[in-house]
């Protein structure tokens, strides 16, 4: 439990009236991409500012790194990057400037890999932080939030804004981040680019964690949608299905018959094979759909 | 050039006290460039028309040397309300105006102590301050022999650090409230409030004998009981600071504690 890069129990945090957070348990482990996703509202935010020692607790503990959040923020701090999700710096200070303050406050950072990152995501630095647009912003925050080599990112929406081609550099900043043993935590509402970058996800509402799961498990289990049609447009299909556990939804309409199948699809096409299939169509269900089902099912 | 909190402060009050310089020297020298007239005036005739209290309040009567004039014109009012209201607005921006546009966060991020972060800044804004008190002594020493003011070096020095001391009791009390609350309104009403009510229970000091002891709670009594202009430093000008650090004191742990907006 101990190695784990984020570990926290029964963490809550109030609002006045408003449970922003709803005692959650994560375990993060190291040398991932995690992710987590859920509408605005959802308490992504919270949870992270939580993490990053920013807010205090209102009930239960967090582990960062080992480290406790509340009785040990200075030895988490050292370790972690953090990118707001209104990441905000004095808009007279110059992106350099500003990076060359940050460090200066962490302390050992290395310049090299600052410039780096800094012509990785095409920043100029000599632009004063109020002159650059929301894009480019959100560039200072991501150099920053890796310029240290950090042991864990937390990064709150972090492709906001961010062109398809900076896009590609970040994702590539991430896995490297990931492939050399460190952790990358992000929040995102869009699940199309978490798809491609995250090894686990988490997917939060009304500030609980409604489902924690493998990238790659969710995948093959994920349901496909097929539509089939029969040589003489019979529903037949239909009674060839009965007492499959794995169908659901099933539908006929003008000789077309559509259902979604979870798992293995083997079964099902010995069934069909001799009923003369004419057309046979499967599509897997996506992440996104999947996303919604628990939205959709819950309200 | 900015590698930590305390040069940071510094270098975001360098437009301030820039515009800030320029009006105290403004000020000063217009101020001084009259004495020469006001002192040919008849001044027994001036002061006929002015009501009592006012003569006394502003110890009008001392008016016939320059000293008197100066600490009655600039030093009662005029300076210590521009010392406060710059220490005001500076204390109330470097927690509560940072914390509303984000900034902040940021900052309290990475591997420092809050207190420490709050140190820095409390000492930047007393540095800042004490620029401008700079700028007063110095002003006031090179106008003194050119306008014939004759004042001793050791009472400017003296006036520059009673006007220094009460810019940092209501800046550091500022600064206190935005880091206890992180509410810029809040860090700037608190202390406006403040200086508001003490500075009339200086007046009523000075008017209603029975209201006298109200002068021992205002810093208005310690900022001009030396005149400030004057041959003494009275060491009830160093009650100032101590109330600024007892206020930050009070509100260092609140702030390593407290929820950090944006």
């Amino acid at each position: 439990m101990n190695d784990a890069a984020i570990h926290t129990s029964g963490l809550a945090k109030q609002f006045g009236d408003v449970l922003a957070l709803d005692a959650v348990d994560l375990d993060v482990q190291p040398g991932l991409v995690f992710a987590l996703l859920g509408p605005n509202g959802a308490g992504k935010s919270t949870m992270i500012r939580l993490l990053v020692g920013l807010l205090q607790p209102t009930s239960g503990s967090a582990r960062v790194l080992g480290h406790d959040i509340v009785a040990d923020r200075r030895a988490v701090h050292a370790r972690i990057g953090y990118l707001p999700g209104d990441f905000a710096a004095d808009k007279d200070l110059t992106a350099g400037a500003y990076l060359e303050y940050l460090s200066g406050l962490r302390g050992g950072v290395d310049v090299n890999e600052r410039t780096a990152l800094i012509e990785r995501f095409g920043l100029d630095p000599t632009k004063t932080f109020g002159t650059l647009s929301h894009g480019n912003r959100q560039k200072v925050g991501l150099v920053q939030a890796f310029m240290h080599r950090p042991s864990l990112v937390l990064l709150d929406e972090p492709t906001q804004g961010l062109d398809p081609l900076v896009q590609r550099e970040f994702a590539e900043v991430v896995r490297a981040q990931r492939d050399s043993g460190n952790t990358v935590v992000l929040s995102s509402h869009v699940l199309s680019e978490v798809q491609a970058l995250a090894d686990r996800v988490a997917i939060m509402r009304d500030g609980r964690l409604v489902m924690d799961a493998d990238v790659e498990e969710l995948r093959t289990a994920a349901r496909h949608r097929v539509e089939v049609t029969l040589e003489d447009r019979s529903d037949r299909v239909l009674g060839a299905l009965e007492g499959l556990e794995t169908v659901d939804a099933v539908s006929a309409v003008d000789g077309v018959v559509s259902f979604t199948v979870e798992g293995s699809m083997a079964e099902i096409l010995r069934r069909l094979a001799p009923l003369g299939v004419e057309r046979f169509v499967s599509s897997e269900v996506d992440l996104e759909t999947l996303f919604l089902s628990y939205y959709g099912n819950e309200r | 050039m900015v590698t930590n909190v305390f040069s940071k402060t510094l270098w975001d009050q360098r437009r301030g006290l820039l515009g800030w310089g320029v009006g105290f020297v403004a000020t000063v020298v217009a101020m001084a460039a009259i004495w020469p007239s006001f002192s040919n005036a008849d001044i027994e005739a001036v002061m006929e028309n002015y009501p009592s209290e006012l003569l006394e309040v502003f110890n009008v009567r001392a008016m016939n040397t320059a000293t008197g004039y100066l600490n009655a014109e600039l030093f009662s009012i005029v300076l210590p309300i521009m010392f406060v209201v710059y220490a005001v607005g500076r204390g109330s921006r470097i927690v509560a105006g940072e914390e509303e546009s984000g900034i902040l966060a940021m900052i309290l991020t990475m591997p420092v102590h809050r207190t420490t972060v709050l140190a820095h800044k409390a000492v930047g804004l007393v540095v800042g301050i004490g620029v401008l008190g700079l700028v007063l002594a110095l002003t006031l020493a090179i106008t003194s022999p050119m306008i014939g003011l004759d004042l001793a070096f050791r009472a400017i020095v003296f006036a520059a650090l009673t006007q220094w001391c009460i810019g940092i009791e209501f800046g550091l009390v500022a600064l206190a409230v935005a880091a206890g609350t992180g509410r810029r309104s809040l860090a700037v009403g608190v202390p406006a409030a403040l200086a508001a009510a003490t500075y009339l229970a200086f007046l009523a000091a000075q008017l209603v004998d029975q209201l006298a002891w109200l002068r021992w709670i205002s810093p208005f009594h310690a900022a001009t009981k030396g005149g400030p202009l004057g041959p003494d430093l009275p060491w009830l000008v160093w009650t100032m600071p101590a109330v600024g650090v007892a206020a930050l004191v009070i509100a260092a742990p609140v702030f390593a504690r407290r929820d950090i907006a944006g």
